[in-house]
């Protein structure tokens, strides 16, 4: 009796250390942001001021657009590359394909800052490509740095071989004798794409927006390193705002953060959830 | 030796392989070209322009950095942090994912799927979150608050990883270490534990290399008293972005390049994306 009771005890006191940092440091400052979000820094006692803020002042509108549009953009792009990048190393077998295979995951190892460094050697206006240029006799200035076109090449540079990461294991649960079967009866390479590949991969491709998008609507180090003094991203804003002890409008941004995201999270659930329908057909 | 032309590469090559070769190009040169100029640029002494390559090779701006000594403190405190990380990391997940992986018990899945919170929230918003609480508890620039900080970061890893390699230990041969008469720990310790080692292993260099790279968590909390090795760089690539930046870039570099040639074994795109837990 005293043993089954301990073994039913057991579990939870080995779950407890880890839920109680999860509650200390996650759940409650969670919950404690709300609560200051709504607390108001001019008029005092609890309001909108701070989320008012935000909708009224055009700067801040443009903030919001303007992480919104390079988030979008990335999103797409590094997706839409990554979706190509995955079918290409999970349908090819030639050595260029093996060499991209073995070296494609390296990004992912490598610290933020670091990779934010490298390419501010070459795409800043004293960089290399400033410099090879001059090789040939021009002085390109793309001017790549200090704007949402740096930003932008940057986030791919993070988050192509991320997404590729997580759709290459999409494809690589593709069976070949389905593929063969398919040749077989005579269907093309497009074909092939329609009815088999595209139908068995379509749900990753949304998870991996979905991650992509969560990741970079919250990115710091690269719009504070490569962004310009104005538009900044919603991350750059918020640290900001922190600094200059503005809490309830930090807060704020937060929760419109969080609520950008889960507009994203809703996504992922609902295309999870058509899975079982698409699987019917 | 005659140069090729693109127009002899294409046709020696052949259309395919020429279209492939362009891609290994332009993969090489996105990907590993920002490194490779920033590891170059770490031995630079001299490069003024229009110089590709620096007029003057040498350890100038590395005897910069080990001059200054908030960076060789930096140093240490990442190092230190990182371990103290991992130990509490490990501590706390890994009997955490015994449980999820052993035993039957109400709200085990709610329990499971607690792990993905801390990664299902944007993360400067929850750093903002976590700041306003830590400013209001004295937490901020403490050792407890970035230790605390950096451990709900790698929570999920930390969990989801070992709880699968122990899934993947089969009941039966830890059933036969009990029926010779060794006690539950012993089992534990004898068997179950070094079967899984691998994925603990694997866990435990992801929360180590998290913790080295986290960079805008602790900038967030720890000021101004707890500076790491990325917190410096923020400063640092702003002054000195060709010169003392890609040194310290260097050293921050060095864990993550020899635990990855070191646990290559272990690690593949597998035991990433089950982080993850796409499938």
């Amino acid at each position: 009796m005293d043993q089954e009771r301990k073994n039913k005890i057991l579990p939870y006191l080995m779950l407890m250390p880890a839920m109680a940092i999860m509650a200390i440091v996650v759940i409650y400052p969670i919950f404690s942001c709300i609560a200051t979000s709504f607390t108001q820094e001019e008029a005092g006692g609890f309001g909108l001021e701070n989320y008012l803020y935000f909708l009224a002042d055009p700067m801040q509108l443009t903030n919001i657009g303007y992480t919104l549009a390079i988030v979008l953009v990335t999103v797409v792009l590094a997706v839409g590359i990554a979706y190509l990048l995955s079918i290409y190393l999970r349908f090819s077998n030639s050595r260029v394909s093996r060499w991209i295979g073995k070296l494609y995951l390296l990004p992912r190892f490598i610290p933020g800052l670091v990779a934010v460094n490298g390419m501010i050697t070459i795409i800043s206006n004293s960089g290399l490509l400033n410099r090879l240029s001059r090789l040939f006799g021009a002085d390109w200035q793309l001017g790549l740095i200090y704007d949402a076109k740096g930003i932008i090449l940057m986030n791919l540079w993070f988050n192509i071989p991320f997404a590729t990461m997580l759709m290459g294991a999409a494809m690589s649960a593709i069976n070949n004798s389905e593929i063969e079967a398919a040749k077989d009866v005579g269907a093309g390479k497009l074909r092939i794409f329609w009815k088999i590949i595209l139908p068995l991969t379509y749900r990753d491709i949304f998870i991996s927006a979905t991650f992509v998008f969560m990741s970079n609507i919250s990115s710091f180090t690269t719009p504070y390193l490569m962004g310009g003094n104005y538009p900044t991203m919603m991350g750059v804003t918020m640290y900001n705002l922190y600094g200059n002890q503005h809490f309830g409008r930090s807060a704020a941004l937060s929760v419109i953060m969080f609520i950008l995201s889960a507009l994203s999270a809703v996504m992922y659930i609902y295309v999870n959830m058509r899975k079982d329908q698409w699987e019917k057909n | 030796m005659k140069i090729p032309t693109p127009r002899s590469l294409y046709y020696g090559l052949g259309k395919a392989n020429f279209i492939q070769y362009i891609l290994f190009a332009v993969f090489l040169i996105f990907f590993y070209l920002p490194l490779a100029n920033l590891m170059m640029l770490a031995f630079g002494n001299k490069y003024e322009m229009p110089a590709i390559i620096p007029q003057e090779f040498g350890f100038k701006w590395w005897q910069f950095v080990f001059q200054q000594n908030s960076l060789l403190s930096a140093i240490v405190t990442s190092f230190v942090l990182a371990i103290i990380v991992t130990i509490v990391s490990l501590l706390i997940c890994v009997p955490a994912a015994y449980a999820l992986a052993r035993y039957d018990f109400p709200g085990k899945s709610i329990f499971q799927f607690s792990f993905l919170f801390s990664n299902a929230f944007p993360k400067m918003g929850l750093y903002i979150a976590i700041a306003i609480v830590y400013y209001k508890l004295n937490l901020m620039g403490t050792w407890l608050g970035v230790i605390l900080l950096h451990v709900i970061n790698t929570m999920m890893f930390m969990t989801w990883i070992p709880m699968g390699a122990f899934r993947s230990v089969h009941r039966q041969q830890e059933e036969s270490a009990r029926d010779v008469g060794a006690g539950p720990f012993r089992t534990f310790m004898k068997i179950t534990f070094p079967l899984a080692l691998p994925g603990i292993t694997v866990a435990s260099i992801f929360t180590f290399l998290a913790s080295i790279e986290e960079a805008q968590g602790t900038l967030m909390v720890g000021f101004p008293d707890i500076k790491t090795v990325p917190v410096e760089l923020y400063g640092i690539i702003m002054q000195y972005p060709t010169t003392a930046g890609p040194v310290l870039s260097f050293i921050l570099l060095i864990p993550a390049l020899l635990i990855l040639i070191l646990g290559r074994k272990y690690i593949s795109v597998d035991s990433i994306s089950k982080g993850y837990n796409v499938h």
